[in-house]
């Protein structure tokens, strides 16, 4: 196998062939697992710990983690599925250690020039209302609702994900959508 | 696989949380294999000392199993200190232990000369 080869497979089969690699010791082929799946994993810790720099701490760390695997992981479900499974238990990690549920707001600043934007100013209100809401939502609530909308994975996944019954995942998603609903009444008032 | 329903909540939040998310953190990746490559050699390290650690226990508990008992020190010791009474030493190599005690009652006995030369009737 050659990392040189047209990345004519699926995602997943792709997925496979390069951590077949990592367990090998290939860090070219580690370094573009890492590229294809860093932007999302990010982002899910992001809106998980409220922090850019704790994100990107903890994505770096679930990477680290899944060399660590790698000779020993089963593709028996997705590695997107995987990696959201060993990052979830890094944010139960952190918050037993913070010993307090995040309860900060997104730290992503506004792209430059947008704050001159009426409606650039308003989409960045309503994201900060969005992810402020969500970290008041309870942990395993906001993480369903996180990886049902964020990540866009089915129940099944999110089960896998978060080592729970499909029928809690339900649960933590139905409760997690009144919770916003009532938490974000004002704004769909107004809209 | 069953694909959740998408409501307008859904649809905001999606949008409002997907900021940003599929943007790509320039050098992440290098960063991420520089650390796997401090992991790999720490964990290199951690087998070698565990490692050196397990045959320096082996080493100890030879080296402990091979010595002698409190008992058999105790007669090693007993013995050196027999080898070391010199007195014990001579009386072995003359063999005139036994003799001495043998011969303890004719020198008690008084001497035949002392005998003679004293008067009778004293």
């Amino acid at each position: 196998m050659s990392l040189e080869e047209p990345p004519t497979l699926p995602d997943d089969e792709e997925d496979k062939r390069l951590m077949a690699l990592v367990a090998l010791g290939d860090d070219d082929a580690l370094r573009i697992l890492v590229d294809r799946h860093h932007p999302r994993l990010v982002g899910y810790l992001r809106s998980e710990v409220g922090s850019q720099t704790t994100a990107e701490e903890l994505a770096m760390e679930v990477f680290v983690r899944l060399h660590r695997a790698a000779s020993r992981w089963r593709p028996e479900a997705k590695l997107s599925t995987y990696l959201i499974h060993i990052a979830h238990n890094l944010v139960l990690n952190e918050w037993r250690r913070k010993s307090r549920k995040p309860t900060t707001t997104l730290d992503a600043a506004p792209e430059p020039g947008d704050a001159s934007h009426e409606s650039a100013r308003k989409v960045g209100e309503l994201e900060e209302s969005f992810a402020k809401a969500v970290a008041q939502l309870a942990p395993e609530q906001r993480t369903a609702i996180l990886l049902l909308v964020q990540q866009d994975m089915p129940y099944e996944e999110i089960a896998l994900a978060m080592n729970a019954p499909i029928s809690s995942v339900k649960t933590w998603i139905h409760r997690a959508r009144t919770r916003l609903r009532e938490l974000l009444k004002d704004y769909y008032e107004k809209a | 696989m069953e694909k959740p329903s998408n409501s307008n909540l859904d649809r905001d939040l999606a949008a409002a949380l997907s900021r940003g998310v599929d943007r790509p953190l320039p050098g992440f990746s290098r960063r991420v294999v520089e650390a796997v490559r401090v992991d790999r050699f720490r964990r290199r390290v951690i087998r070698w000392s565990s490692v050196a650690s397990t045959l320096a226990a082996c080493f100890i508990a030879a080296f402990v199993l091979n010595r002698p008992s409190t008992e058999e020190a105790l007669i090693q010791q007993t013995r050196a200190l027999l080898a070391s009474d010199e007195s014990a030493q001579v009386n072995a190599i003359l063999g005139v232990a036994v003799d001495l005690n043998l011969l303890t009652p004719v020198i008690d006995k008084q001497s035949v000369v002392v005998d003679a030369l004293t008067p009778s009737g004293f």
